[in-house]
């Protein structure tokens, strides 16, 4: 590791899943704020969001050895972050005895063309496209899109049934493909 | 300038094994600052250390270390929290982490507050530069981070007394330089006693040094003093002098004995090595060390 | 929103992450900047001056915290739960014989006592176990505790915690572990009566007779002098048929009863001699050597 230069996100962590707690420290140091403001976003709750935070940057020291290096540091800390925060959700939800709607996680990450295409935002139309959909198919956009939840993830995030999430992520990908056309 | 107030007296410690007198009748005064513990393998050192420390008492003889007698178990247990010892070879749980090790030796001394506690782990662990490894395993770690586990361990609760056995022993060059720095510190306003069979750590850091020879104390002064001792008993030849104690040939191929010189000899100025050597080397230099 | 960079890069300034922030940005504005914080160091950097600094050290430091301390194991959980001292279960956890080495050792030899009552189903049956549940807490303490066994043991010996309060915590841990281990097997003894807990007080004898010892002699050698007695007790007293042996009738009990507290009484008027390696008190030094 040379001196003059930061070390990267991707060498930090390999840093961490050798044990190294000075890495360990630099990649909170790096990645808590942005992180704390985007959680700000999902929930209102601070305390959640400090919880999930720190449920995070564990997982991220436990697991640092399983990340493959695909993809930036940051998103991949970010997938455990919306995770976390859905089973604070969940437990609020079997707590408040609303639903038990425990699902299995998706595993794969990997996005269609398409959503990384609404990821990337590369185009104008497509923004403005966005800007015109309903903020409850925005937000059903934003979870199983931009933060990679499943169907069942999504609707325990948002608080609406899974059969919701499908048919708003359906109605919104359909009036986004019309406005683009 | 006024002379510190000694820390540590001991009066005619004695200690047999079996045949073996490992301390004779060894008296001395140790002061704040580093002092040095030199003799050969064999000279009673760990012994007169195991003392201080308290992990033994002696068959006959005293010390009083900061104003308390070990042979009182109050006072004994009082002392044992203000001293910080680092064994030879200390062992080590190999399946703790370097903090749950430190840790571990911070509840046998008797710090309780879980938080507080933690913290001082933390700050022991960063004084010897092990922070960023210590929730790395110690069998995983290297010989000589280990022994820098062990110097943490004896630094809990910021001791008043710090005993260290051989502490430089199979440190590499770098570690024995980053080491020197450490104890160089630590020994201000405290008292360091540490043992080695090296002189350049006496040089190096010590502001005072005793040596140990077959269980009897042969000399306790400044390092300066001690190769004072060899001052005339060194000198240059081109062969290998017969008459000398002890000679080896140098860099420029002259030879440098020690010993008592011949007439007209190419006299050196001693280190002190010399003086450490001249000690070990016979009883016909006995009034030269008295 | 936001600003293009010398070589044209687009990034969020701090305005535009205030905006974010605050909820003050439309969707695509949003996912702009999700999507490029992820990615963009010197942007993450930026979003530092949105988070209270009180916050990030408080998080910080509770996170240092755990991962600095690795999750404690089952059994130092749960004594944690039932309300023993952090800093005690701590101690226990260090102690050699609480692996899981020396548990599966108590477990086998008492399934094999159990095994042989459930073989030999005759007015025997209990005698295994009887003889063999005394000797597992010594065999067990032995290797708790001492020079060459515990691996602090030099250092241990420096710190205030007495090293006699050290033994007695872990000799206790043993033993209770043991008793619960041996009490599981005898309730899987064929028959089942109160002679079938007849090692309950051997095992607290032979316990205490051994550390008592042990103020004299090498642990070691205290240990296995204690277990050789019991073997001979059993094997002389021992009268067949039907095997029983007086050590286990209720005058045997009573005795092994007050054993145990004479070895107490010992213990403590002796504890001096755990203090050191060689030792601090003024009682004649029986073993000058010791250790050496
Ligand atoms: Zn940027």
């Amino acid at each position: 590791m040379r001196p003059d230069r930061a070390p990267s996100d991707a060498e930090l962590l390999a840093a961490v899943a050798e044990g190294d707690s000075d890495a360990f420290g630099a990649l909170y140091d790096q990645h808590a704020p942005w992180l704390l403001v985007r959680l700000r976003r999902r929930t209102a709750d601070s305390d959640a969001a400090d919880q999930v935070a720190q449920e995070t940057f564990l997982v991220v020291w436990r697991d640092a050895g399983r990340f493959r290096g695909q993809g930036a540091v940051g998103a991949w800390i970010w997938g455990i972050a919306i995770r976390r925060l859905v089973d604070l959700q969940r437990g609020r939800v079997a707590q408040e005895r609303l639903a038990g709607l425990l699902g299995r996680r998706r595993v794969s990450d990997v996005a269609s063309a398409e959503e990384q295409a609404l990821v990337r935002l590369e185009h104008r139309e497509v923004i403005r496209a966005l800007n015109r959909l309903s903020p409850e198919l925005q937000a059903v956009l934003q979870a199983t899109v931009l933060d990679g939840l499943s169907t069942r993830e999504a609707a325990v995030l948002l608080g609406i049934p899974p059969g919701t999430v499908k048919t708003r992520a359906m109605r919104a990908r359909a009036q986004l493909r019309q406005d683009l056309a | 300038m006024t002379t510190p107030a000694s820390t540590v007296q001991a009066r005619d410690l004695t200690m047999t094994f079996g045949r073996t007198r490992a301390l004779d009748g060894v008296s001395f005064e140790l002061v704040p600052g580093v002092t040095g513990l030199l003799g050969p393998n064999g000279a009673g050192k760990t012994t007169l250390l195991r003392v201080l420390a308290t992990v033994s008492a002696p068959d006959a003889g005293s010390v009083l270390t900061l104003g308390l007698d070990p042979r009182r178990t109050d006072q004994r247990l009082d002392l044992r929290g203000r001293l910080g010892y680092m064994p030879q070879e200390p062992g080590f749980h190999a399946h703790f982490t370097a903090f749950e090790f430190v840790d571990y030796v911070a509840i046998l001394k008797e710090l309780h507050q879980r938080r507080a506690r933690h913290e001082e782990v933390r700050r022991v662990l960063e004084l010897v530069g092990l922070d960023a490894v210590r929730r790395k395993k110690i069998k995983a770690l290297s010989g000589g981070m280990r022994r820098r586990v062990a110097l943490a361990q004896a630094l809990l609760g910021d001791p008043d007394l710090l005993i260290l056995d051989e502490p430089t022993a199979g440190l590499d060059p770098e570690q024995r330089l980053r080491f020197r720095e450490l104890v160089g510190q630590l020994g201000e306003g405290r008292t360091v006693l540490l043992s080695t069979h090296q002189t350049e750590d006496v040089v190096a850091l010590c502001q005072q040094v005793m040596m140990l020879h077959l269980g009897k104390l042969r000399f306790t002064g400044t390092p300066l003093e001690l190769a004072g001792l060899a001052q005339g008993h060194v000198w240059h030849s081109h062969k290998r002098d017969p008459g000398a104690l002890g000679a080896w040939r140098t860099g420029t191929g002259q030879h440098r004995n020690i010993g008592n010189p011949p007439a007209g000899a190419d006299l050196l100025e001693p280190t002190l090595e010399d003086g450490y050597l001249l000690l070990l080397g016979g009883d016909q230099f006995e009034e030269v060390a008295a | 929103m936001g600003g293009v960079d010398a070589a044209g890069a687009w990034h969020a300034d701090g305005e535009v992450l205030g905006a974010y922030s605050d909820g003050r940005l439309d969707a695509a504005g949003r996912w702009s900047v999700e999507a490029h914080l992820t990615s963009c160091a010197a942007c993450r950097l930026q979003a530092r001056a949105l988070v209270d600094p009180a916050r990030l050290r408080r998080l910080r430091a509770a996170l240092i915290e755990a991962v600095d301390v690795p999750r404690a194991g089952v059994v130092e959980r749960l004594l944690v739960r039932l309300g023993v001292a952090d800093h005690t279960v701590r101690v226990l956890a260090a102690t050699p014989a609480l692996r899981g080495s020396w548990l599966l050792a108590v477990a086998t030899t008492l399934a094999f006592a159990v095994l042989a009552a459930w073989v030999s189903r005759g007015a025997d049956a209990t005698m295994w176990l009887l003889c063999v549940a005394p000797l597992l807490p010594l065999a067990g303490i032995a290797v708790a505790y001492g020079p060459g066994i515990d691996p602090t043991y030099e250092i241990g010996l420096a710190a205030p915690l007495g090293s006699f309060r050290l033994l007695l915590l872990r000799a206790a841990t043993v033993l209770g572990t043991s008793t619960l281990l041996a009490a599981a097997a005898s309730l899987m003894l064929p028959r089942l009566g109160w002679g079938a807990a007849g090692w309950l007080l051997p095992s607290l004898g032979l316990t205490a007779c051994s550390l008592a010892l042990a103020t004299t002699i090498e642990p070691l050698r205290a240990f296995g002098i204690t277990a050789g007695a019991w073997v001979v007790a059993v094997a002389v007293t021992v009268a067949p048929p039907p095997p029983s042996s007086v050590l286990f009738s209720a005058a045997g009990q009573v005795a092994f009863a007050t054993l145990a507290l004479l070895a107490a009484v010992v213990m403590m008027v002796r504890r001096g001699r755990f203090e050191a390696d060689r030792g601090f008190d003024t009682t004649p030094r029986f073993a000058a050597r010791r250790l050496r």
